[in-house]
């Protein structure tokens, strides 16, 4: 029983996390329409800009690193949008797919050229988590589901109380007719990359406390938050959400079940599903 | 001028035909495509000096039924491509029977097929891939396989009295040759295995696989890990809570490991493959490298290389010189050899056991482990 519950707290745990990046991906695609294959590396970098400011020369202590972490974070968000995607606008879909991935590449080779492949962490001691209703949770972990929590009710209060996010709706529905009614969409577009670099940052730095940094961690993530998007229904913030929660918890109960080689499967499969089921979410059509 | 130098160049071209007619009557060729330049260069300068020394030692007591060894070098550039190159030219050109194989797994795996087609014994002082062998029935190796590990694991696994236990292993080639190997033996000797978990590298997350693993408290976990899957793993551990004592191979033994995972990892154990600095063959082969280089620094595998060179001459001694002589003479004069690096026995896959010791972490050091 007790296995059972600490399984179904880990999925939720992985399931923030993984709802952390897909409302970002989900985000730049209501906005933009097309799928940013690069957002692992703004999970990845977000968490990379802690370690450097954490480590020598500057040794901050973390709550004073964060904010100039994130800042960086949303810096590089907005210089992938500015360098890479802005000059695309008009390019069709195929381009900004290779664009996005050639991105990718070179964010993720960076990482590796700057800090090398090995796995890396904040050095804080390790702890035994705290025990609760026989489970163990650790204070990061705490963190990781309070913060998502935060970042949720922010965004509902931003897309459904605020004339930016109304704006951002209304730019997500149809772009022409937000310009003709006089929504200034380039506004719009800077808040979508900068709330998801947000976001992106934000889930990079909790996932590495939780475990660790490494140049391949967005990668990995992203699959999984891409899966979660799809569930979701593209471009549906709050579908995210669900996807993602959803899919943490499918694989954490899933490998008690089947064999964990198999536990990426899991999300692939539900991926495959929803591309054989509602093929439209990837090619323009929104539920 | 040019009168001078054709003369020169004829003087050379007798002086060296001569040589090699000579040479070629009166010493045992044996080949050696190493690494003597590129990526691991550095490898093949240390064999090279260890299996000079012997040589050396083995034509001072008297060479090969009063032969000279000769080692013909062919430098093999540290890729896989030009180690085909040289042992083609090693064969061809030389004519050599047997020939020491390059290092690098994969390296060694492209030349196999080579010495293979053209029935000539190739040796591997270092290759520990278990498929290093498997081109055919002409190559050998003198260090021992990653399989015979999962040996090792359950000899441990028995002596500690852990009769049941779950297994994760590294979903890999290597992992699950590793753990293939682990339960076979682990059944013969009674024990059972109660759940098999592979997982994937890099992950950054395993707590699935390890609920999955530790579900019913087992007493004791088998864990066949690299390092950076095992940190992830055992900090994780540690997190939730899960007790139970931890059985590694070799791959994980690592200060790496500490440095990551810190306390997760105290009194973990594993086994490795062990090589004796107190018996007299080891320290007498330290000494004559000390007396011979003038330090101790033994090159990394350099003791492999060194039983390696004698079994070859024992095996042309006793085979005659020539491939299938060799090739039969090999398992008979390695027989209970007792080299620097322990037993040389060839086993059916014509590799060699070896003898295991054990590690655990205490205080943050890697230590031996003693029980």
């Amino acid at each position: 029983m007790e296995f059972l519950l600490q399984s179904i707290f880990n999925g939720v745990l992985a399931g923030c996390i993984y709802a952390l990046f897909a409302m970002g991906l989900t985000l730049i695609y209501g906005v933009l329409n097309f799928i940013n294959f690069a957002h692992g590396e703004l999970i990845m970098w977000g968490a990379y800009f802690l370690f450097l400011l954490m480590e020598e020369p500057l040794h901050l202590p973390l709550p004073v690193a964060l904010v100039p972490a994130l800042f960086l974070t949303v810096l590089l968000g907005m210089g992938m949008d500015r360098l890479v995607f802005k000059p695309l606008r008009q390019a069709n879909r195929l381009t900004l797919l290779i664009a996005a991935l050639g991105l990718s590449f070179l964010l993720r080779n960076g990482a590796q050229f700057f800090y090398g492949a090995e796995i890396r962490t904040y050095g804080f001691e390790i702890k035994r988590g705290l025990r609760f209703l026989g489970i163990s949770i650790t204070p990061s972990q705490i963190a990781i589901v309070l913060t998502s929590v935060v970042c949720i009710l922010l965004l509902y209060f931003l897309f459904h109380r605020s004339r930016l996010g109304k704006s951002m709706r209304a730019v997500s529905d149809n772009l022409e007719l937000a310009r003709v009614v006089g929504i200034d969409s380039k506004r719009a577009i800077r808040a979508a990359w900068v709330i998801a670099s947000l976001l992106a940052g934000v889930g990079g730095i909790l996932l590495a406390l939780d475990t660790n940094l490494q140049p391949g961690m967005g990668l990995i993530n992203l699959v999984k938050a891409f899966a979660a998007t799809l569930l979701g229904g593209v471009g549906n913030l709050w579908g995210a959400l669900l996807g993602g929660l959803f899919i943490g918890l499918a694989e954490n109960l899933g490998v008690l079940i089947i064999s964990p080689g198999y536990k990426d499967a899991i999300a692939f499969g539900i991926m495959v599903l929803m591309l054989l089921v509602r093929p439209s979410v990837l090619f323009g059509g929104r539920e | 001028m040019r009168k001078t130098v054709s003369l020169i160049l004829a003087l050379i071209g007798t002086f060296s035909l001569s040589t090699s007619l000579a040479t070629a009557q009166e010493t045992y060729k044996v080949g050696a495509a190493f690494a003597l330049s590129g990526s691991i260069a550095v490898y093949g300068e240390g064999f090279k000096k260890v299996v000079d020394m012997a040589a050396e030692e083995i034509n001072a007591a008297g060479g090969i039924k009063g032969k000279k060894m000769e080692i013909v070098y062919e430098d093999n550039k540290s890729t896989p491509k030009d180690c085909v190159t040289a042992v083609r030219k090693l064969i061809t050109v030389d004519k050599v029977p047997v020939l020491f194989g390059p290092a690098g797994s994969s390296n060694f795996m492209a030349a196999a097929p080579v010495a293979q087609e053209n029935k000539v014994v190739m040796l591997s002082a270092q290759g520990a891939a278990p498929a290093l062998t498997k081109a055919g029935e002409y190559i050998f190796r003198v260090f021992p396989s990653d399989i015979l590990q999962g040996k090792g694991v359950s000899e441990l696994c028995v002596r500690l009295g852990y009769k049941e236990v779950p297994v994760m292993y590294v979903n890999n080639d290597w992992g699950l040759g590793l753990k293939n190997s682990f339960v076979e033996n682990f059944r013969k000797a009674g024990g059972r295995v109660t759940d098999e978990i592979p997982y994937d590298e890099n992950k950054s997350d395993y707590r699935a696989e390890l609920i999955r693993a530790t579900k019913g408290n087992p007493k004791a976990t088998v864990n066949l890990t690299y390092i950076k899957e095992g940190a992830v793993m055992f900090k994780q551990a540690y997190e939730m809570g899960i007790k139970t004592q931890w059985i590694c191979g070799s791959a994980a033994r690592a200060p790496k490991l500490v440095e990551l995972a810190g306390k997760a990892v105290e009194g973990i154990i594993g086994t490795y493959p062990f090589v004796s600095h107190e018996t007299k063959e080891y320290k007498s082969f330290l000494a004559a490298y000390k007396k011979r280089y003038g330090d101790d620094k033994i090159p990394i595998f350099g003791d492999y290389n060194y039983d390696m060179v004698y079994i070859t001459a024992k095996a042309i001694e006793k085979g005659g010189y020539t491939s299938d002589g060799i090739r039969k003479a090999l398992f008979e004069v390695a027989r209970g050899y007792r080299g620097v690096t322990g037993k040389k026995t060839f086993d059916q896959d014509r590799g060699v056991d070896s003898e295991y010791g054990e590690w655990t972490i205490k205080d943050g050091k890697i230590v031996d482990y003693k029980k």
